[in-house]
Formats: structure tokens, sequence, C-alpha cells
């Protein structure tokens, strides 16, 4: 049987097929050595254990968790072979892993972040008071996504939360994070606040959280942002680069929105001040009432001597009318046939018998003579 | 639902809020005509009834976006 005879590249774009047929892509754990960075863009390390070594390479855009010699890591990368003829992986994505290499890995990018400005607290936006609408960006299988919705639902209501269902650990997970947050910042009814939640696990676990490219994006949302990833004691640097930090996803719901309890029972406050205010209003009118009685006595006696007052003046006038006072004054009463005899003693003719009434007699007497006045006499 | 709804709402608990501050402010006036301070305490009864009913009854609408962040769609 003939071999198939290759020309040099040919047989390594044979390799290279072979490869991604059979491993599309590899994850791989090591050690990291003879790291270095080339021209400001290309990054190149080996990776190694204590039997083995191989090259690896990568963009500096692709490298989201500062590496050093020495750092553990955990990488996806695609293994080929090239053109020259080395054997090396193209890495797609690398987390540092165990506690050192993570805490080293955290310092560095801390410290460059924290330089550029991206943790400073007067860069921090307020949240609204009471938002009605959210986005929330959590893995929906989580803890932390119960926990953050049980809160809510707990305290408050009316909320339109949009949920982006996203990966929150291992490798893609900040990639689909930074997806999430991008939707939200370009849809057309933007969220009043991002809420980026995920309940606690190990170091690696929460490494996503620590993705240089993840940061940027949160610190770089339009829509303000509320991070709470995994217990109290851990700290991100998604949490340093959002616009408020929670210490679980429960107290991003508690810092989110006020508890409808405490407000019922302020609102009860509020009635009882209603009735307080009702209350004293009526012990005015009450006090009114009870003091009408002694009111209306004072009101009648002062009536009564009002009364009395007026008869005796009433009493003094017509005193003046009475026709004896009047005739003690020397006047008379004039009687014709019993009719009194009045102003121009109409009818009365010389020879008529009259009676004459005075204070204290009595006469009979005759007319002998009659005269007429004018008005003016 | 529509998507305004949740504000709409929020602004008339607001609104129910603000009224009921005006109500107790307008309790410390002096010389209140009974009449009137009857009719707005039991407004405010009503009112602060309504909104405490509101509190404990509304609740959140939680919709899981369909799209899918795993792989770049962009």
């Amino acid at each position: 049987m003939e071999l198939p005879t290759f020309k040099v590249s040919e047989l390594i774009a044979v390799i290279n097929q072979t490869l991604e047929y059979a491993y599309p892509s590899v994850m791989v754990e090591g050690e990291v050595a003879s790291f270095k960075v080339s021209k400001g863009k290309y990054v190149f390390f080996d990776l190694k254990d204590d039997d083995g070594v191989i090259g690896c390479f990568l963009m500096v855009y692709q490298l989201r968790h500062p590496l050093e010699d020495g750092m553990k890591v955990r990488l996806l990368a695609q293994p080929r072979l090239t053109s020259w003829g080395k054997f090396s992986l193209t890495v797609r994505e690398v987390l540092p892993m165990g506690e050192g290499s993570i805490k080293r890995s955290f310092d560095l990018l801390k410290a460059k972040l924290d330089k550029e400005g991206l943790f400073d607290p007067l860069r921090k936006r307020t949240l609204p008071q009471v938002p009605h609408h959210i986005g929330l960006i959590a893995s929906v299988e989580s803890a932390g996504y119960a926990d953050f919705l049980k809160i809510l639902d707990s305290r408050w209501g009316g909320v339109q939360v949009e949920v982006a269902d996203v990966q929150v650990q291992g490798v893609g997970a900040a990639e689909q994070i930074i997806r999430a947050i991008d939707h939200f910042n370009q849809q057309a009814d933007v969220p009043q606040v991002l809420v980026i939640v995920r309940g606690g696990g190990s170091a690696e676990d929460l490494a996503v959280f620590n993705d240089e490219g993840l940061v940027r994006a949160i610190a770089a949302s339009r829509v303000p942002t509320l991070v709470g990833v995994g217990h109290e004691v851990d700290t991100s640097l998604a949490d340093l680069a959002a616009d408020m930090r929670a210490a679980t996803p429960s107290n991003a719901a508690q810092l989110l929105v006020p508890d409808r309890g405490a407000l019922i029972a302020e609102l009860t406050q509020r009635e009882h001040r209603l009735f307080e205010r009702i209350d004293r209003r009526l012990e005015v009118m009450r006090h009114l009432v009870d003091d009408t009685p002694q009111i209306m006595v004072a009101r009648f006696d002062a009536a009564v001597v009002e009364h009395k007052r007026r008869l005796n003046h009433a009493i003094r006038e017509l005193k003046h009318l009475d026709p004896k006072v009047v005739l003690r004054r020397g006047y008379a009463l004039v009687r014709h046939d019993n009719n009194l005899v009045k102003g121009a003693a109409k009818g009365i003719k010389i020879g008529d018998g009259l009676t004459i009434t005075l204070a204290r007699a009595i006469l009979k007497a005759e007319v002998t003579h009659v005269e007429h006045k004018t008005e003016e006499d | 639902m529509s998507s305004t709804k949740p504000k709409k709402t929020e602004a008339t608990l607001q609104d129910q809020l603000s009224e009921l501050d005006k109500l107790l402010a307008w309790f410390d006036q002096p010389d209140l005509d009974l009449d009137e301070a009857l009719q707005k305490f039991d407004e405010g009864v009503k009112l602060t009834e309504a909104i405490k009913h509101r509190l404990a009854t509304f609740e959140n609408k939680v919709a899981i976006l369909r799209k899918r962040f795993d792989q770049d769609s962009a």
C-alpha cells in the first residue's frame, strides 16, 4: 500500500483538521510559566505540570484575568499545530484556579482598574427609590435567583422584572452576563436598574465576577447596576464596579425596594394621627355642648331682666296716656248723647245738651254759641 | 399586560400617599369646620385603607427573556 505524500503545509492542515475533529475544544488545567505579552497584542505562556509542557497563545483582549508565572489556571482552548510545526493551544478563555492564584489575579486586576478609576465612589449613581422596571441577570436555576425573587415579592409589588437567564459560573459565563448587560442597555424600554445576582460558591465559581470584561461592562452600563454575589464575606470586582453593592442576592432585593410591611405600619400611624385630629376637634364641640345648659340659663335670665325693663317702660308710657291723668291736668271730656265731642264738634247746634266730665265733677251744660275755627287757630 | 401599567400603578400609589399627607396637613389649621373635618377624616381613613390594601396585594411580574445569551447572536 502506497502512503499518501503531503506537502509540509498540507500535512499541517490535515493534522489540524484531524485535531479539530477529535478535540474541537479542550479544557486543560496547569501552571503558568514563561508568561509574556508581545507587542501589547499577543499573549504567550507555557502551561505545565510535573511531567509536561504545552505552549499557549491568545490575544490580549481575551485575557480577562491577569496571569503571572506560577499561577494555576484552567483554560478552554483549541489544540493546533502552527505553520512552523509547533504544537500549541489557542486559548479561548482562561480562569485562575486555587485560592492563591485567584487572589493574586484579583489583586492585580483590582490595582489596574482602581488606577483607571473604575471603582471611584464619585462614579456611583443612586438607584431609583422605588423601581417599577428592573432587568435581572441570573441563572433561573440558581438559589440566588430564587432568594432574590422571594425577598422582592415579600417586600414589594408592582415591579416588572425582566430576567436574562445566564450561566453564572464557569467558562463562558462572563461573556453571557456581558451580553445580557448589553441587551438591557440596548432595548427600547430600558430598565431602571440592572440587578446581577448569584448565590454563594467556591472562589473558582465566583471568579467569573472578577472577569475584566464583565467588570468593565458593569462600570460602563448606562443603566445603574446593583450586584449581589456570593455571601457577605465575598467581594468581587463586579461588586466594586457596580453603582450599589449588595452582600447577597436577598440583600439586593432589600436594597432595591422598600418594605411594604414597614410602610403599612407607617400608614397605620398616619391613620392614628387622623383619629387624634378628629377627636381633638370633636372634643372642642363636646365642651361646647356640655356648657350649653349654663349658657342657656344665663341667656334666659338676661332675657327676663330685659323684658322686665321694657314692661316698666311701657307701664310708664301708658300712665301718661290715662284720660284720668289728663283730666287731672285740667282738661275735660265733652259728650253729646253719650258720644265724645271731638275737634270740629260736628253736628252740635245751639240748644244741644252736653255732659262735661272733669277730674272730679260732671257738669250738664247747654250750647249757647257755636263758632268753627280754622285749622291754624 | 402593557408595560406601562406598573408605572401607572406606582404613580397612583405615590399620588395617594401625597394626597394623604395633604389631608393630614389640612387638620393642622385652626378653627376647622366640623362638617368638613368629618368629611376629610372619612376620606383619610378610606384612603389609608385603600393604600394598605394595595400594598398588601400588589404583585411583581416576572418575565424570563426568550433570548439566549450563550452564543453571540449580535
